[in-house]
């Protein structure tokens, strides 16, 4: 029993972490219809901005909760600018191109992303500084740690307010009519490219602030962080149903859960193939996802 | 001219790249056997996603299970290497059938994650497992040899590796030509309309992935035999994209475009190894600024039409669909018929029966269900019920496909061709179904096949000359002007040779006189023995060609009769008008109901 509430635990902190990314993969196949496969690389790239921030300040004796700020801060903005500059050079051009070639280019961004922060961090894995105790509180016979709360709290504020966001403000209305149709959108004097910018930069920050805490959480990490939790969240926005926003957050909870419980009680080495194998089950009996896509197929 | 020039060049480039190990040293020899695999691979792969339009981000799981087939017979049961080949393709062809079948339903951006998983499922498989030496593989793989020769060497290697190729490509060329390789361009191009000439879209799908899935588990056996020691970092998720890229930067569907694709994505990381560490940031940005610059690919497919017969070939007799028979046998019979779409009730209760060789016309305002009730007919939507029997047997959910097959035809409200096609080829897609020689057949040319393509070839030119279009038989669909593609589309239709033909609207957006022609083919086709059942809102064409119409109104059926008793009926005129006690809710702009007859 105690086991199974420690791995439950487990299970919603990991699922944060990939609810977070899944969002940016949803809202941007909610809008545009492109799987953006540099989107892992973006969460990498969101701790590698964090870490050189956090490093220096933490050496030099700044309390560490600012300056965990301080590193979100600067690499939300880093990355959804980065997110943004992306979809500018390398999307936009080919929207009206063949899907694939859009694809392709999404591919080449997450090598290009990739070698980047390798010739510029080097192979190895960097350290984030330690800075969270194992302190917490007990759950029965579990122990949960502040760290813990931290993190699955915060992503499930952020995610709280991106629904709030996206479902009662002017912007998010005008979001939903992008993902709806394009052309109709635009000629209600909705600002198309705008919203889709903005749409890669909260994608791209939400990467980001779960790129800074996984570094804070694990204090490891590497230039090819990016591409499994990458996998991982998309095959959780799929679940989830592609373009479905609480779709993905749930999405991510449940492969985290899954992930946790099935290598806790079963194997760590076929983790992946369960995960894969559920996703294929579920998608064979409801094609468009658990919670079904909120995208209407163009006839 | 410019094809046999084409064929020539084609022929010099394999024999100059077969020369290479000739005057090239072993580096140059070992890129370039890379090369091959990688064009073999592409091939492949460019039959699921060039050809028919799938997605597929795990195609190296076929690669992997060609290579480990091959090794595990080799160094477990001794088996030599050709012995290894048939077990290597069927075991990827089953692989095929067992990916594609759960998931052929799934839209594109699904087939991405899915195929993706199940690369990744065989890698981790293939790493997990004992019996493949876990994540240090297999190694001592004999070399395959050919009349006692053992090939060994890089230069032999090489060759060999050539002789695939060739295979490969032969195979990749022929099957593009083939009837298979037309319907997966019709898929590619609309498939409800595919389905809707007689496609049958699911099945075709399928064997888009066994036929890619043939061509990996070939590249794998020859990956195996090359390095005589496999292990699963040659089969990662990379390594399935490294292919799709290949695929797409050269050119979906295009055969030269895929080998220069593969050139590029494996020769450019080594032309480029001066740059050291940067050399895949290299790698990268010239990939993302070749697909900005062409996004089409390095080298797109030129489709390549069959050639157009001789006009004289067309005047081959069509043929009587209904020869002999009793006239007024019920074809088609709808009873109780009810569609409800979540709380909208498309069609309440209809009725109705289509009489051989007559022509019945479906009228009623607009949102009547008219166009719900021939998609119940053609098994596009199903019945929530009620039952559609066709000579006395119940067609109930079938899919569209096979209502073709049983010699239902439609044409749709919007036209829907296949508009990268030729007039010609969209009239093919529409009597492939009835091709009786095997698929192998056409791929190796054999001398059943080719008689049977003249056959079609000569008929589908009849159907055009029928409806006015054997003169512009070469040109895209999309070319033609409207009149002209809703006759192409009757023509495509008729090519399956249906006992019913089903028209929906096919007036819409006529001028008069090419209504006037319209009338003149609705009564020809039905000269050649087919029932006509039409939906249209021409009151002047429907009271003029007509032997009964059926008058819908807010998913029922209001009335049914010979045109003269029709326009007599008070309650058409209501519907239609509307009466003191129901202001009209769906007029069609004054359609004029008391137009004469046969004007």
């Amino acid at each position: 029993m105690d086991i199974f509430a420690q791995l439950l635990i487990q299970g919603l902190t990991i699922g944060s972490f990939y609810a977070l990314v899944a969002l940016g993969y949803t809202m941007v196949y909610g809008i545009i219809r492109l799987i953006n496969f540099a989107h892992g690389d973006l969460f990498m790239v969101g701790a590698f901005v964090g870490w050189s921030v956090l490093t220096p300040l933490i050496g030099a004796r700044l309390h560490w909760g600012l300056a965990v700020l301080a590193a979100l801060a600067a690499s939300t903005l880093f990355t959804g600018a980065l997110g943004v500059f992306v979809d500018r050079a390398a999307y936009q051009p080919l929207l009206n191109a063949p899907r694939l070639s859009i694809l392709i280019t999404a591919l080449g961004v997450s090598l290009a992303l990739e070698n980047s922060v390798l010739i510029i961090y080097g192979p190895g894995f960097s350290t984030y500084p330690h800075i969270l105790s194992n302190a917490g509180f007990p759950i029965g016979a579990a122990h949960i740690s502040w760290a813990q709360l931290g993190i699955i709290g915060s992503s499930l504020v952020l995610m709280l307010a991106l629904y709030v966001f996206v479902h009662r403000t002017y912007v998010g209305t005008a979001m939903r009519a992008l993902a709806v149709d394009q052309d109709a959108a635009r000629l209600m004097g909705i600002n198309v490219e705008r919203v889709i910018q903005l749409t890669f930069f909260i994608g791209s920050a939400l990467a980001a602030v779960a790129g800074v805490m996984e570094g804070v959480y694990y204090t490891q990490i590497n230039f090819f962080m990016g591409f499994l939790l990458g996998l991982r969240a998309f095959t959780a926005a799929v679940l989830g149903g592609i373009g479905n926003i609480p779709g993905a957050m749930a999405g991510g909870i449940l492969i985290g859960l899954l992930e946790a419980f099935f290598s806790g009680y079963l194997s760590s080495q076929w983790t992946d193939v369960f995960v894969f194998g559920i996703l294929i089950a579920v998608l064979t009996v409801k094609p468009t996802g658990l919670f079904g896509e909120r995208v209407v197929e163009r006839m | 001219m410019e094809r046999t020039a084409n064929r020539a060049a084609a022929v010099a480039a394999f024999a100059l790249a077969a020369a290479v190990p000739f005057f090239a040293n072993n580096y140059i020899v070992d890129v370039g056997l890379t090369i091959i695999t990688y064009a073999i691979l592409g091939l492949g792969l460019n039959i699921v996603v060039g050809y028919a339009g799938l997605l597929d981000l795990g195609y190296a799981a076929f690669f992997a299970i060609g290579a480990y087939t091959t090794a595990l017979l080799e160094t477990l049961a001794g088996l030599s290497f050709w012995a290894t080949l048939p077990a290597s393709l069927g075991l990827a062809a089953t692989s095929g059938v067992v990916i594609g079948y759960p998931t052929l339903r799934l839209r594109s951006d699904y087939l991405a994650i899915v195929t993706l998983g199940f690369g990744e499922i065989v890698r981790i498989t293939a790493t997990n497992l004992s019996i493949t030496g876990g994540p240090n593989g297999i190694y001592g793989i004999n070399p395959p040899s050919i009349l006692g020769l053992e090939i060994s060497s890089p230069r032999q290697i090489y060759e060999l590796g050539m002789g695939f190729l060739l295979i490969v490509l032969l195979f990749a060329v022929r099957l593009s030509r083939s009837r298979l390789g037309r319907a997966w361009t019709s898929l590619r191009e609309d498939e409800s309309a595919a389905e809707a000439v007689g496609v049958p879209t699911l099945f075709v799908k399928l064997l888009a992935y066994v036929m890619g899935a043939l061509i990996g588990g070939f590249g794998g056996s020859l990956f195996a035999a090359r390095f005589g020691t496999i292990d699963p970092t040659g089969f990662t998720y990379l390594q399935s994209v490294t292919i799709l890229i290949i695929v797409v930067l050269g050119g979906r569907g295009s055969i030269p475009g895929v080998i220069l694709g593969a050139g590029l994505v494996a020769g450019l990381p080594e032309a480029l190894r001066f740059l050291n560490i940067w050399r895949i940031l290299g790698f990268a940005i010239a990939l993302i600024l070749l697909m900005l610059l062409r996004p089409q690919g390095l080298w797109p497919a030129r489709p390549r039409r069959p050639p157009v017969p001789a006009r004289d070939k067309a005047r081959q007799v069509l043929p009587r669909m209904e020869a002999g028979g009793r006239g007024g046998e019920v074809l088609l019979e709808v009873r109780n018929l009810r569609k409800v779409f979540g709380g909208v009730t498309a069609v309440a209760s209809v009725s109705f029966r289509v009489v051989r060789g007559e022509i019945l016309s479906v009228i009623g305002p607009n949102g009547a269900g008219k166009t719900s009730v021939f998609n119940c007919l053609t098994g596009v939507t199903r019945p929530t019920s009620g039952t559609v029997s066709w000579l006395g047997r119940s067609i109930v959910g079938r899919a569209p496909h096979r209502v073709v097959h049983l010699g239902i035809a439609r044409t749709f409200q919007g036209i829907r061709l296949f508009p990268e096609l030729t007039a010609f080829e969209n009239v093919l897609v529409g009597m492939d179904h009835r091709a009786r020689a095997s698929i192998a057949g056409q791929v190796l040319s054999l001398p059943r096949a080719r008689r049977e393509e003249d056959e079609h070839h000569g008929e589908a030119m009849a159907w055009l000359d029928f409806v006015g279009l054997a003169g512009r038989a070469g040109e895209r669909a999309a070319n033609l002007p409207y009149g002209d593609q809703r006759r192409l589309e009757i023509a495509r239709a008729l090519a399956s040779r249906p006992r019913l033909l089903l028209l929906d609207e096919p007036a819409a957006g006529m001028n008069p006189t090419e209504k006037v022609a319209l009338t003149r083919l609705i009564r020809a086709i039905r000269d050649l023995g087919v029932t006509v059942q039409l939906i249209e809102h021409d009151m002047m064409l429907v009271m003029g060609i007509s032997d009964r119409i059926v008058v819908m109104d807010r998913g029922t059926v209001i009335a049914e009769g010979p045109p003269a008793a029709i326009q007599a009926d008070q309650r058409v005129i209501d519907a239609y008008l509307g009466n003191e006690d129901d202001v009209a809710d769906g007029d069609e702009g004054g359609a004029p109901l008391v137009a004469e007859a046969g004007a």
